[in-house]
Order: C-alpha cells, then structure tokens, then sequence
C-alpha cells in the first residue's frame, strides 16, 4: 500500500482513491452522531473542583465544539483536493482522531492492547484501523 | 512568671498565598485510542518539546498512565489544556 500523503514541493500530496476519499466524507458526520463519545470528547480540565470546572467552562464556551466543525468543514470541503497545505492536513488528521475516538467508544475500547483482541469482522473494527493508518501517515508528513 | 513554648499557629493569608504562587500542572493520561506516534507529535506540535523529550512524556503515559506535560499560571494551564482537548488527548489541571 502507497503512503496516502506524501511532501511535496506545493504542499502535501494526497494519494487516495476514489473510494478512500468518500470513506473520509462519512467521518464529519459519523462524529457528530458520536456525541461525546462517552464523555471521551468533553474532557473535564478541573475533575476535582466543581466551581473552578464551571468557570473553566464559562470561559471557553462553545469553542471548542466550534473548533471541531470547523475542521470538519475544512475536511469535506477539501476532500477532492489533490494538494493539502498545512492547516488543513491538521484539520484532516484531528477529524480522523475524533472519528477514531466515536469508534473506540462505539466498540467498547477502553484499555490498551485491543488492536490483538478486536473483532476485525466489525466494520468499525477496520475503519478504525484504517483511521489508524491515515493519521500515521499524516504525522510523518507533518513532523 | 511564666513562659510557654512557641506554638504553631495557622495563618490562613499566608497559606492561601503559598497556594495562589504555586502553578498549574496540566496532566495528560493514558487512553488506549489515540497513537503513540500522533502523542509524541502534539507534545512536540503544542509545547515545542525536542522529539526525545515528547517521546518520554509520551511513554510516561503510555508505562505509568500519566504525565505532567507543562506547568504554569492557571490561564496558561487552561489554555494548554483546551488546545490538548482539540487535539483529543485526556488532559486535566492539578496544583499541588
């Protein structure tokens, strides 16, 4: 299998098949049917302290909900695109985790070595991996 | 006449100032989805950790369930941490 991103003079090139890309255009909504994904997306910063927690909260509002649409925006607005800048392979590869939290929860992953002991049947179970796969390549050509 | 012992006494100000110049820690711990190598590259994206230092953070968490991955004023921590959030990561603030 051919790395599906890859450095480019222009930017970043992606190697994707018609297929793949219309794979990546389930994931903004397969996030948002995900909800919090069992709270996996709506992490506490002040676990201990109620108070401080609701002012935390207060003060960031509804970023960070908006901050993931927009990057799912960014992702099925782009998904065609043969080159990718670089904010927009970010935006790529924090929709793939996201999707990849949703499906975590969906199959019941909660501890570590689950990669050895998954139904690969389930096709959450290979999207997952696959998911896996995309955001490994984009670290390399990010890093 | 007579003298006692000095005695130790609780003195709330002082107490709540000690506490107030302590800094944040913003903590991420294990999860079981996100990959080691997508950890180590936020470590290094966030905080501009040097790639052998975001690699022990990461493994840190990976082998004890957490680190301490930066530190300072609470605005800071928040900060830190709500960009650690958008990247997917468990991260909590703690003073000790």
């Amino acid at each position: 299998m051919s790395a599906p991103f890859k450095r480019s003079r222009k930017g970043i090139a992606v190697n994707l098949t018609h297929a793949e890309r219309a794979l990546l255009a389930t994931l903004p909504e397969l996030v948002v049917e995900g909800g919090d994904a069992g709270g996996r997306l709506a992490y506490q910063a002040h676990t201990a302290d109620a108070p401080t927690e609701e002012a935390y909260q207060t003060l960031v509002g509804d970023s960070l909900d908006t901050a993931r649409a927009d990057d799912r925006k960014t992702l099925a607005s782009t998904l065609e695109e043969a080159v990718l800048d670089e904010n927009t392979a970010l935006a790529w590869m924090r929709v793939v985790g996201d999707a990849r939290i949703v499906l975590a929860h969906r199959l019941g992953i909660d501890r570590d070595g689950w990669e050895e002991t998954i139904d690969r049947s389930s096709s959450d179970a290979v999207l997952i991996s696959y998911l896996g796969f995309i955001q490994d390549s984009l670290v390399s050509v990010l890093d | 006449m007579t003298t006692s012992a000095p005695q130790e006494v609780d003195d709330p100000l002082v107490d709540e100032k000690h506490s107030a110049d302590r800094p944040w820690q913003v903590v991420v711990w294990n999860d079981p989805v996100n990959l080691m190598s997508y950890v180590v590259w936020v470590f290094r994206k966030l905080f501009g950790h040097p790639v052998d230092e975001a690699t022990r953070l990461m493994l840190q968490v990976h082998n004890e369930g957490r680190a301490i991955v930066s530190s300072g004023p609470l605005e800071k921590a928040e900060f830190d941490c709500h960009r650690l959030h958008h990247h997917g990561l468990w991260a909590t603030l703690e003073r000790p």
